[in-house]
């Protein structure tokens, strides 16, 4: 397509519709710099101040407006999604890679996996606080909240591993197992290095996902809550602008790790060009 | 050891490393999620009284969710809410992604701007709801700007803790999952198509509903299944932009579950599960979810 | 020395293999010609272990070794894609199979530098150790592929098709290169293409697979001039076979009476080679049929003439150093010619009628 006019037009389109995207995000942060602790989430600002900021990190003084559970609440979350993400890419790379062969009911598989990603999370969590009633489990955060978060993102790191291996070549590890090297070693040499940024990214989409889970964790969580639970314990009362003080701290956070992350790969692919034209002059 | 016995060990000894790929996967999900949501249907016709619940079966839970204005309408609210998202979210996304898959030839620059429609995922989705807020509020951010442009006199009052609020929030939210999967599959067209069907004259008009729109079909129905499987099951964005006004299926399923109505909390999930999955079946009818990958 | 005998391979209700029996002598060129869909590269996974033959039964040295996993068997096979490990430099591709093989593995450093400089000197890629596989050409990369198999010193080396995804001057270039890295390791090499030229040029010996059977296991030469049935003459690409009857001691064909070599009575096909037959005037007395020139194509040494006969297609091979290239019209009627001897006659079974005078000559 080149339409010059049209070009123009959609280019205008996706400028306001990332405005759109943001603009919440804006307020976000503006309001973050609310007046504390009598400034409540509205506009005007009645005083810039880094208040709820230092009220997020428990260095304010006591105030009515209780302060974020941030120590446990984030703890676990970060545990949650930690051991989330180990469990969904294990499952989804042992099943993506029994996809790699035909075989039959694998039609069946494939939507019995994607299924978890498919029902919605209250449903899901509903069932499950339902069969933990009935066999008289207690619900945890570690237990009834854990599988489901592993129910939720299973299927995420599975169709990206799957995609994934659709452009592995085998023929790269037949060549290894010629070479008298075992499978497992091969798995361990060959397969699992060309493969490892998909790992990645399923892990992160494990991860992310996991981390922001909340309506499985409503039902199953039990009492000790994760920090998507605390917020959302917030909108019964008054929300503050600390809510809004974290939501910002913790975008820069997720902003720190992505730039480091994309600078470091930049980096090795500006290497690995620079170690090959090197050579190239070499030999010429 | 003879030919045969070898070759059907060795086929049983692949059977074998196949079903110890799969076996955990498909026994975490059988556990997980099909024995739950089994469990609910079952659940869906015990006996509920005020304080306990039983497992004596009745269809009564079920009479009192089609015989009640309240539950009957969150159903009919739920449907038309999701409606109106998935047709909002498909036209406003349409254009971003024909843009970013078509327009953009660069793979940095389409990777920027798709990182930038992911980005605000970084933040807490709830944070993310509540944010509007004071963007919609009568003292909100849109408010003032209007006034100060002298658009309006008066603050629109409708903006918030409303239905209309609820569908922005959820629109905001979910056009991203409308976008990636079509600026995909756009972004995979052949280039040479196109030009091959204007070099035999064919206006853009054409091109686009010829060409363009058919292959980024399935894409299409990806985002659908996105934005309808988690609209289906919202509660949080209209609890936090409506005022409690708001009633989807999922916030009753909330509000009954708090106050240990299991077995009605059940009839609502089984009745938004049957919604859920002829949406699911008919969009696959449109497009093979396994071939697509 | 391998020994192959009877390996069937059925995939669902297709055959693929049909009980290929073979022997694969030691130090020796083995070249496997079939068109697409004969079995070949089948029989290769089979050998190498990368598929399990439904019945039948593979010994190298004596011992069976079809039920050991590819691992296990001490064999290399060089693919057709090359199969390079992606993240891997050209050294580290070379020394995988030393440092990492489960039986007898080289854990000193300095011999494995030894041993993969010793072969990547061998296929010329000396001074491209540190190079990534992703920064070489296309001829580089086979020659890579096949300096990691050769390293390992298998008992013998599988290639499948490697010449296929080269250019046709580069092909012709490691065909000889071929030869002389075998010739100077001693390994056997069992060579698969789907190109007659490189399955009559490169082996001592060939097998021409068809439909997933072996039909015919033999010197280059002797294929290339007694092709055993139909089927191998027309495989090779070298020949105008022809259909009718034996009439009166000549076969008849289409109405052109053409001369049999001896005691071919019951012949039913009838193959005379490319570079056998010559163009004449068509009232020429030698014209053994006549045919309306199409076109023609420059093969580099040689033109090959295509002309329609009275029964489809027929092609005339004309080396250019017999004579300059003779310029045709198109519609041109013109006579073919060709001596009696130079004809094969195949009876109704397809096979070929061996003559007394054959014999002699072999």
């Amino acid at each position: 397509m080149n339409q010059p006019a049209l070009r123009i037009l959609l280019a205008v389109y996706i400028a306001i519709f990332i405005a759109f995207l943001y603009g919440p995000f804006l307020v976000m942060g503006i309001i973050s710099f609310q007046q504390g602790p009598e400034g409540g989430p509205q506009f005007p600002i009645i005083e810039w101040s880094t208040f709820w900021y230092k009220h997020v990190l428990g260095l304010a003084p006591p105030t009515r407006v209780a302060p974020l559970p941030i120590g446990e609440a984030l703890t676990r979350s970060l545990t949650l999604a930690f051991a989330t993400m180990v469990v969904a890419t294990v499952l989804g790379t042992l099943t993506a890679q029994a996809f790699r062969t035909q075989f039959k009911g694998s039609g069946f598989v494939f939507y019995l996996v994607v299924l978890g990603m498919m029902v919605p999370g209250v449903l899901l969590g509903l069932g499950m606080s339902l069969v933990a009633n009935q066999l008289g489990v207690q619900r945890t955060w570690w237990g009834t909240a854990f599988v489901l978060h592993v129910v939720y993102t299973f299927p995420f790191a599975f169709l990206v591993m799957l995609a994934i291996f659709n452009r592995f070549d085998q023929r790269v590890e037949e060549a290894a197992w010629a070479l008298g090297v075992t499978p497992m070693r091969t798995f361990r040499k060959v397969t699992f290095p060309i493969i490892f940024p998909g790992v990645l990214s399923a892990m992160l989409f494990a991860f992310t996902l996991s981390y922001d889970e909340f309506p499985r964790t409503l039902f199953t969580g039990g009492p000790d809550v994760t920090m998507p639970i605390a917020i959302y314990g917030t909108f019964s009362v008054e929300i503050h602008p600390n809510l809004f003080a974290f939501g910002v701290l913790t975008t820069l956070f997720s902003f720190t790790l992505l730039t480091i992350y994309g600078v470091l790969m930049t980096a090795s692919i500006r290497r690995s060009q620079a170690k090959a034209s090197g050579i190239q002059e070499d030999i010429e | 050891m003879s030919m045969q016995e070898t070759t059907q060990k060795s086929a049983l000894l692949k059977r074998n490393k196949k079903f110890a790929l799969l076996a955990p996967g498909v026994i975490w999900m059988m556990l997980f999620l099909v024995v739950p949501l089994c469990m609910m249907i079952y659940v869906s016709f015990w006996t509920q009284t005020t304080f306990s619940i039983s497992s004596d079966l009745t269809l009564k839970s079920w009479k009192t969710f089609f015989a009640s204005e309240t539950y009957f309408g969150a159903l009919i609210r739920t449907i038309r809410l999701w409606l109106i998202v998935l047709f909002l979210t498909f036209i406003i996304g349409y254009p971003a992604a024909l843009f970013i898959g078509q327009f953009v030839r660069n793979k940095t620059t389409q990777t920027v701007l798709l990182v930038a429609c992911v980005i605000p995922f970084w933040t807490s989705f709830l944070i993310r709801v509540l944010a509007w807020r004071p963007m919609l509020g009568k003292e909100g951010a849109i408010n003032i700007v209007l006034q100060k442009f002298g658009l309006i006199d008066a603050p629109i009052e409708v903006l918030l803790f409303t239905e209309l609020s609820v569908v922005i929030g959820m629109v905001q939210i979910y056009v991203v999952f409308m976008v990636g999967p079509i600026a995909f599959m756009l972004a995979r067209i052949d280039q040479s198509l196109i030009e091959a069907a204007r070099d035999l004259g064919a206006s853009s008009w054409t091109i686009f509903r010829k060409i363009i729109f058919p292959l980024s079909l399935p894409g299409v129905v990806v985002g659908a299944i996105f934005v309808s499987v988690m609209v289906l099951g919202e509660f949080a964005t209209a609890s936090a932009l409506s005022g409690r006004k708001v009633n989807l299926l999922g916030n009753i399923i909330v509000t009954q579950v708090g106050s240990l109505k299991w077995a009605f909390a059940a009839v609502i999930g089984v009745v938004l599960t049957a919604v859920m999955a002829v949406v699911i079946t008919l969009l696959l009818r449109v497009v093979d979810l396994r071939k697509e990958l | 020395m391998m020994e192959l005998e009877g390996l069937t391979k059925f995939y669902g209700e297709t055959c693929a293999l049909r009980g290929v029996s073979l022997t694969i002598e030691d130090d020796e060129y083995l070249t496997l010609l079939g068109p697409s869909g004969s079995g070949k590269s089948t029989l290769l996974r089979l050998i190498a272990g990368l598929e399990q033959p439904d019945s039948g039964s593979i010994r190298l040295n004596g011992e069976d070794i079809a039920s050991l996993p590819p691992h296990r068997r001490g064999l290399g096979i060089v693919q057709q894609n090359y199969a390079l490990f992606p993240h891997m430099t050209v050294f580290e591709n070379v020394a995988f199979g030393l440092r990492w093989r489960e039986e007898n593995p080289v854990t000193e450093e300095a011999e494995i530098t030894k041993r993969v400089d010793a072969m990547l000197d061998l296929v010329g890629l000396s001074g491209f150790e540190n190079r990534g596989v992703g920064q070489i050409s296309g001829g580089q990369k086979q020659r890579v592929s096949l300096a990691r198999t050769l390293v390992t010193e298998p008992r013998v080396c599988l290639l499948d098709e490697p010449l296929g995804a080269l250019d046709a001057n580069l092909r012709e270039r490691m065909t000889l290169e071929l030869r002389r890295i075998r010739d100077t390791l001693g390994v056997t090499f069992m060579h698969v293409t789907g190109n007659e030229h490189e399955a009559l040029g490169m082996g001592d010996r060939m097998i021409v697979l068809d439909g997933g059977a072996a039909v015919m296991i033999a010197p280059p030469e002797q294929v290339f001039d007694r092709p055993q049935t139909v089927r191998v003459a027309q495989v090779l690409n070298a020949y105008n076979i022809l259909q009718g009857r034996v009439h009166e001691g000549r076969f008849d064909h289409a109405g052109s009476m053409l001369p049999l070599p001896p005691n071919s009575e019951g012949a039913m096909h009838y193959a005379i080679r490319f570079d056998a037959a010559t163009l004449v005037p068509p009232d020429d007395p030698t014209a053994l049929i006549r045919a309306t020139f199409i076109t023609s194509e420059f093969t580099g040494g040689g033109v090959t003439y295509f002309l329609r006969g009275p029964d489809g297609v027929f092609e005339v091979e004309r080396h250019l150093s017999r004579a300059d290239p003779q310029v045709y019209k198109g519609g041109q009627e013109l006579g073919i010619s060709w001596a009696a001897t130079d004809a094969l006659a195949f009876d109704s079974d397809g096979e070929l009628i061996v003559s007394s005078n054959m014999r002699g000559a072999a």
